[in-house]
């Protein structure tokens, strides 16, 4: 399938997006990018609503206490039946949708620290996909990283503070010595 | 804006996209790549959202070239000096310069890449602030120092990065004035930058001293004896703590990624993921406010309270050894790490400052930010796919050997665990991690503590097996005399990286551990000279349970022997040696891998009409006396070849050759060590040329014993 299938690359579109020659992908079906992209509103939406139904595990077909190996093959399995490129033609919006559903479960349950979020969360009886976890977390951490921001500003005033009073006479420290004889010098000559 | 300038060169690209070479094989990407069909998801996602965050990980279309990438601001930088006019907005463009230059230079010559792009950002800034080579700056370990390198003049030279002749891969003084410190071993940078700090101040200069160490370094006790005395001396330096959460090397075992280990790392986090009670804070500030002008002792206690209560457990530690803490900080946002740099330069007599920085290891790369252990280590790669190019080689590493046979034994005894530091996939515990999870004990990077841990063990029965590099053994050395081998507990040691160790150099170089091995009234000394005789030798070790044993193996490949049935070894009779050739005249007896090179030379010699004895002495402690006596008295000449320095297997052969009365006849004895200065980074082959043990060089010796000095000169000219 080529560009001219679908829509053709509209001016103003992203050219960050592939054009049929890009060679990482050697599958003889090359991808699709614009089809995608304009269908991506719509799998988005299905993907929120099938989000409230199917947990990673289920969707991966192992179960809960599924080793990381057990979660790769599975993915590897439904990843090569899923991918766009491989998938009959008349499914093929189906099937993406499962793909990045797959490839969202595999993301999350194979690194150790997502997955213990996940299960946290999917104990809570939440269950949020990765992207959606990842917006949450995201938002989180944007709130981190201003916290972050804060924190350090008022620790450099504290010690810009402290720093005001620290070789005053009492600091008998041997550093607080040393910089009082530097100075003694400096004033000396 | 970041995502325009990238999609530039995208295009450029798609104008040769049809050229073969380029075409990636998408299947074996499949894992990798197929997030690659995700892209117009998540890139639609990040425009909407700002880029930047922590999950930033999957960088915004930057396409990764096999040629040089344009560098035009980077072009302009040859020293740091040259970097004080730009302005912040040039400096992270200049950060992203930097960055696939890091990624392009690695990708030819190999070496460490995720290290060093987590601390891209870090450079620029320190660079910027400060000023090398007065101010002092430090990198412990050294191996992300790719991007300072390049910044302080040495960018023409990063094609010859660990090579022969070329750019050390870690930190040295000999190399740059703006190395101010010689790295390799970890954790050693603040008691450096303290002792600079001093001398500055004892000579009475302004400088600044700034050390770099990562989290994996913060675990070993020299840091904390630093901090310590740091604190107390009060001598004004900095202290930037390299926060990327990974503290085992590679940062991963076999299945993913590990978590962080220790009750540090976590601590660690919390400080990261405090979420302080504003509100409180909002409330004491105000209060200080409010008290004021002359009560400044009240308000700065409860301003200390307030920190205290709000900030948790981390920042504390930090603050009671006496450094002032600051932080966490984002470590990719140039802004940030410059604003905080400038203002801590600024501020006169601030003593010990600590900022903790947070970066992501291998940060800017896709390939290296989704794989498991972050592209600790590379060797030459594609920067478009990643793939790296290793070698087909008909056999495996000695570590991987080493675990295989390991294995084996734990299989059959279940006493038997393993103990490492840090180093689970260097040493190939990884292995035995996967096979046996409650039998392989990671300490972080602490060797000491590790001896000792096992000596413990040992009290309890248990058959410890200590895999700990030959050269890191020297951190521990006196918890391997005093509580190991004093007490005589049965701690195994695996001491891989014995010899010459290419292109790392010689900050890792095995050379001494024969030496500090074999002088220990009571352990057991050996070495095999082939992957077979490692089995074996693993066995042994196993089956010692009375006393310490250890044994060496070199860097490198399984020479092609056959490996014994089941892969488990059987073990050897102690202090017996073979004999491998059966000759006359001359007698070679080597230890270890030098065995090979001793056989090597005896074909060389064949064709000169010369018919060697070739003998592999297996232990050098207890030696094989009957063997030695043997050769002394039925031969011409003896010589001993190892790959280790002088103190080692050749003098335990002198001494009891002197003892013995074998020196009173006629026979002549020669030693072949490693020679007394060490030897840089380089390739295997000129490093052992260099050092004097290759084949010919042996065979030039016999030569010269014999007194045969045109057929000596013949065949070292004739090596190639």
């Amino acid at each position: 399938m080529r560009c001219s299938y679908g829509l053709t690359a509209i001016p103003g579109t992203d050219a960050r997006f592939f054009s049929p020659e890009t060679s990482f992908l050697q599958l003889r079906r090359t991808f699709q990018p614009t089809r995608i992209k304009f269908g991506l509103f719509k799998i988005k939406a299905k993907i929120d609503e099938a989000r409230k139904e199917m947990s990673f595990y289920e969707l991966l077909g192992i179960s809960e206490r599924g080793t990381s190996l057990e979660i790769k093959q599975a993915y590897k399995q439904l990843a090569r039946k899923y991918h766009p490129d491989v998938s009959p033609p008349d499914r093929v919006e189906e099937y993406t949708e499962r793909f990045i559903r797959v490839q969202e479960a595999y993301e999350t349950l194979s690194d150790p620290r997502r997955r213990a979020l996940y299960d946290k969360d999917l104990a809570l009886g939440i269950h949020l996909a990765f992207s959606a976890r990842r917006r949450y977390q995201y938002d989180e951490d944007l709130e981190d990283r201003s916290e972050w921001k804060n924190r350090w500003q008022s620790q450099l005033s504290e010690l810009k503070r402290r720093s005001r009073n620290r070789d005053a006479g009492g600091n008998m420290s041997w550093g607080a010595r040393m910089r009082r004889q530097r100075e003694e010098l400096s004033k000396e000559l | 804006m970041a995502l325009c300038a990238s999609s530039f060169p995208a295009i450029i690209n798609w104008g040769a996209a049809s050229d073969p070479k380029k075409s990636t094989p998408f299947a074996s990407h499949f894992l990798g790549g197929s997030d690659l069909v995700l892209q117009p998801l998540k890139k639609l996602n990040q425009v909407k959202k700002r880029p930047g965050g922590v999950y930033a990980s999957l960088s915004e279309g930057a396409e990764y070239h096999s040629q040089r990438p344009a560098t035009p601001l980077l072009d302009t930088i040859n020293y740091p000096i040259h970097m004080k006019n730009l302005s912040v907005k040039e400096l992270k463009q200049l950060s992203e310069e930097l960055r696939s230059d890091v990624i392009f230079n690695v990708s030819k010559t190999g070496g460490h890449l995720g290290s060093s792009l987590g601390v891209v950002e870090l450079t620029v800034a320190l660079h910027y602030v400060f000023n090398a080579p007065r101010d002092k700056i430090l990198w412990d370990v050294g191996h992300q120092s790719y991007p300072h390198k390049i910044l302080t003049g040495r960018r023409h030279k990063m094609h010859t990065m660990r090579q022969t002749n070329g750019l050390a891969g870690f930190t040295k003084r000999s190399e740059s004035e703006y190395d101010c410190f010689g790295t390799g071993h970890s954790s050693t940078t603040i008691s450096a930058g303290l002792g600079m700090a001093v001398g500055r101040d004892l000579k009475g200069e302004r400088n600044h001293v700034v050390a770099v160490i990562g989290d994996g370094a913060m675990t070993a006790g020299q840091a904390y004896e630093a901090m310590n005395n740091a604190g107390y001396l009060d001598s004004d330096m900095i202290v930037i703590l390299n926060d990327n959460k990974q503290v085992s090397l590679p940062t991963a075992n076999l299945d993913g990624p590990t978590p962080p280990v220790g009750a540090l790392s976590s601590a660690l986090s919390r400080l990261q993921s405090n979420r302080p009670l504003r509100e409180l804070r909002e409330v004491a500030k105000g209060v200080t406010k409010q008290i004021g002008g002359p009560m400044h002792e009240l308000a700065a206690k409860v301003d200390e309270y307030a920190r205290g209560m709000i900030s948790g457990s981390g920042s504390t530690l930090f603050e009671e050894l006496g450094l002032y803490y600051i932080g966490p900080v984002d470590g990719h946002n140039i802004d940030d790490l410059v604003s905080i740099l400038k203002e801590v330069k600024t501020t006169k007599t601030t003593g010990p400052v600590l900022i903790h920085v947070v970066t992501e290891k291998g940060r800017g790369y896709p390939y290296a930010e989704r794989a498991a252990d972050k592209y600790h280590g590379v060797v030459k790669f594609d920067p478009a796919t990643g793939k790296q190019f290793k070698g087909n080689s008909a056999t495996q590493s000695y570590t991987t050997y080493f675990a295989e046979a390991l294995i084996a034994e734990a299989e059959a005894d279940k006493n038997i665990v393993a103990i490492h530091a840090a180093m689970g996939g260097g040493t190939g515990l990884n292995l035995f991690l996967r096979r046996f999870p409650q039998r392989c004990f990671d300490v972080g990077i602490a060797e000491q503590h590790a001896v000792t841990f096992a000596a413990g063990l040992a009290c309890e029965g248990l058959k410890p097996f200590c895999a700990i590099y030959s050269s890191f053994m020297q951190r521990a050395y006196d918890q391997v005399v005093h509580d190991v081998d004093l007490q005589k507990l049965p701690v195994r040691f695996a001491m891989d990286r014995a010899g010459l160790v290419g292109a790392d150099g010689p900050t890792h170089c095995g050379a001494f551990d024969v030496t500090f091995m074999a002088c220990l009234p009571n352990m057991v000394v050996m070495a095999p000279s082939d992957e077979a005789e490692l089995f074996h030798m693993v066995a042994t070790a196993a089956a010692i349970d009375d006393r310490p044993s250890c044994f060496r193996y070199p860097r490198g490949n399984g020479i092609g022997v056959q490996l014994p049935p089941g892969k488990k070894g059987v073990p050897l009779e102690v202090g017996k040696g073979r004999v491998l050739i059966e000759g006359e005249r001359v007698a070679l007896l080597g230890y270890g891998s030098a065995v090979q090179s001793c056989l090597a030379a005896a074909s060389l010699l064949e064709s000169h009409g010369l018919r060697l004895t070739v003998a592999d002495a297996r232990f050098c402690k207890p030696l094989d006396h009957a063997l030695i006596r043997k050769l002394a008295k039925s031969h011409e000449v003896l010589i001993t070849v190892e790959e280790g320095s002088i103190g080692g297997f050749g003098s335990h052969v002198a001494q009891f050759l002197a003892l013995d009365g074998l020196l009173d006849g006629k026979v002549k004895w020669r030693p072949l060590v490693l020679p007394d200065r060490y030897i840089d980074h380089g390739s295997p082959v000129d490093q052992l040329a260099e050092a004097g043990l290759t084949p010919s060089h042996i065979a030039a010796t016999v030569f010269n014993v014999l007194e045969q000095k045109r057929e000596a000169f013949e065949v070292m000219s004739s090596r190639n």
